[in-house]
């Protein structure tokens, strides 16, 4: 974490002009304004000086304004990144329900006619660019026929009050009289980008799950308990599935940031107002501050993101806890 | 081939070698192959192949159909875009700058990255562990993002991307090389080398590098379709090549405003896109599954 901070904070020197303007985001400050905050920011003191500032400023949620709309870029990301946690989480929720089974279902009958076809597919559907595949959802589902919206988070019909930003929370709270229909609209919008960018992730789910299957099976309790008599059914919705599953909660953390990724690329041709699109946004403008502030949410965003599959993996396989006290 | 047995004493080939028998015994794979092989072909060879240049406008022919089409023309086998542009000949010349772009990004990136993880591996302490460290702070940023944020510092344009990809390459290289070298770093024969007098530059030269290169050639694979899917996609960002250039990712971004009216110049480079990403990756399973094959025996 300290040393994303670090990186954040030299890439304000690498970014082409003055180095106190790309953190503080003021533009068109007067020298006397430039030389008050450059005071601030121990301009003229050691670079571990300047650095330890920073950080203080980081932590009391001043990243400084956006050099386009001069609006602090604290505000910026809050209104940005509930979007991004929700297209997101909902993506991974798809991912995982769609991935883990099939892969499950390809190591059960691990040889055969389907378990080559399952991993056909997911090898095209790892390798299809996600941006391609974007557009292509959107002309068949949005334009052909006509099923889902393409672009937008919510139909501008209706007005949410921003709360917690997270659009789903909000349109629950609110005492809009037409809350389910609301709720209907955005559940419809979410449904395609978070298929788009659900895709590839999944397959690599299905991979994992496959594997980690396959090992699982090849195992001696599994062994032991088909010599016991158990149906091929209880066996595996006993024994095997718990089993494999730890395994793939481990890895959900590395998916994760390739998922945010794709989530960036996606938010961009849905129109989705998420972080990823603002970035993006913010480099055509050549806004450098909200360059780093965006760099710092979504690494801290995918980072907290580990920490807590690594917790949830932990707490659920007593094996992997008793290595790290074990010996 | 026939090989007479003159001596009784056996022949062990080379790891490539060995890699290669386990390789070729998938017909999938090879399939996947013959069409890598057939890409880097096209990627060195289109300026000579293609029928018409790439950026020449001609505006007689604007938005021609694929020549299927009924409104298709056959002297522009895959049709035109909205400058009338030849799409066959935009995409060939979109491999020499996707697919064999990537090639050489993945090449250069792996030469440092093993050079870097062979330093590291040899390294003990502070300097290895802060290398270490830092490597997995790199390795948590999504590589897209890095790229984006590199284009960021160094500008928009196709030769800042290709630097970009190149640096956000190098980390899983170092990453990959360092724990190959110290595993076998480990084993008997460095050992008896080692009590040869042999010094650590020889060693990883004669006797680890045979041994670790297909580790580094599937890993490359890997990074390949990574990169080729980062170029296109930095490319359709805006962020990459710029418009005019015939590379895939850019293409498609030009196309997107004649989505409706002329859906195959964006289908077509995606397409492209798709047929390079899976063949490499074909290419990459077939590697690994002939290393785990080799390792079972």
């Amino acid at each position: 974490m300290l040393v994303l901070t670090l990186l954040t904070f030299s890439l304000s020197f690498f970014f082409p002009g003055e180095q106190i303007i790309n953190v503080t985001g003021q533009i068109d400050a007067t020298p006397e304004q430039i030389a008050l905050i450059a005071l601030d920011y121990n301009k003229h003191e050691s670079l571990i000086m300047q650095y330890w500032s920073y950080l203080v400023h980081l932590f009391n949620g001043d990243l400084g304004v956006s050099m386009a709309s001069r609006i602090p870029i604290m505000d910026e990301m809050m209104s940005h990144l509930p979007a991004t946690i929700e297209l997101t989480t909902v993506a991974l929720i798809i991912a995982m329900v769609v991935g883990i089974p099939i892969g499950f279902i390809a190591a059960i009958r691990h040889r055969k006619k389907t378990d080559d076809i399952i991993l056909a597919v997911s090898m095209i559907g790892y390798s299809i660019p996600i941006f391609w595949l974007a557009l292509l959802a959107i002309l068949i589902f949005s334009i052909q026929l006509a099923w889902l919206p393409s672009a937008g988070q919510i139909s501008l019909v209706y007005e949410i009050e921003q709360v917690t930003g997270i659009l789903f929370f909000d349109i629950l709270f609110s005492d809009n009289p037409y809350k389910w229909q609301a709720f209907q609209n955005a559940s419809v919008h979410i449904l395609l980008p978070a298929c788009v960018v659900a895709l590839a992730p999944a397959t690599v789910f299905v991979r994992l799950a496959r594997t980690s299957m396959l090992t699982v099976l090849d195992s001696h309790y599994i062994k032991a308990a088909m010599a016991k008599g158990l149906t091929f059914q209880q066996l595996i919705f006993r024994h095997a599935i718990k089993n494999a599953m730890v395994n793939v909660i481990r890895d959900v953390g590395l998916q994760f940031a390739n998922l945010v990724t794709l989530a960036m690329v996606t938010e961009v041709i849905f129109n989705w107002p998420g972080i990823g699109n603002w970035l993006i946004q913010s480099i055509y403008q050549r806004d450098y501050t909200a360059i780093q502030g965006g760099l710092l949410a979504l690494s801290s965003f995918i980072f907290i993101v580990h920490i807590f599959t690594d917790f949830i993996y932990a707490s659920l396989n007593p094996l992997a806890r008793g290595i790290k006290y074990g010996s | 081939m026939a090989r007479d047995k003159t001596y009784t004493e056996e022949e062990f080939p080379s790891p490539l070698v060995q890699l290669w028998h386990n390789f070729k015994q998938s017909p999938a794979v090879m399939i996947g192959f013959g069409c890598f092989i057939f890409l880097v072909l096209l990627a060195i060879f289109s300026p000579l192949i293609s029928p018409y240049s790439p950026i020449e406008n001609n505006l007689d022919a604007i938005l021609l159909p694929p020549a299927w089409h009924n409104d298709g023309d056959v002297s522009y086998l895959l049709g035109t875009d909205n400058l009338g542009r030849d799409m066959l000949s935009r995409l060939m010349h979109g491999a020499s700058l996707t697919f064999g772009l990537s090639f050489i990004v993945v090449i250069l990136s792996m030469f440092v990255g093993v050079i870097i993880g062979s330093i590291s591996a040899l390294t003990k302490g502070v300097k290895s562990s802060f290398l270490n460290h830092f490597l997995d702070v790199i390795l948590s940023i999504p590589s897209l993002l890095l790229a984006i944020i590199i284009v960021a510092i160094l500008g928009p344009g196709l030769s800042n991307t290709l630097w970009a990809i190149v640096i956000i390459l190098i980390p899983q290289f170092i990453h990959i090389t360092r724990n190959a070298v110290v595993q076998e770093f480990k084993k008997d024969y460095v050992l008896a080398s080692k009590l040869d007098g042999a010094s650590n530059i020889r060693i990883l030269y004669y006797s680890i590098y045979p041994n670790i290169i297909e580790k580094m050639i599937s890993q490359a694979t890997l990074a390949q379709s990574a990169a080729i899917l980062d170029i296109a996609t930095l490319g359709f960002l805006g962020l990459g090549a710029p418009i005019p250039m015939p590379e895939w990712g850019a293409m498609l971004a030009n196309g997107i405003d004649l989505f409706y009216i002329a859906p195959w110049t964006v289908y077509l480079p995606g397409l492209a896109i798709l047929f390079a990403v899976v063949a490499t990756n074909l290419v990459g399973e077939g590697m690994r599954h002939a290393l785990k094959v080799r390792k079972e025996h």
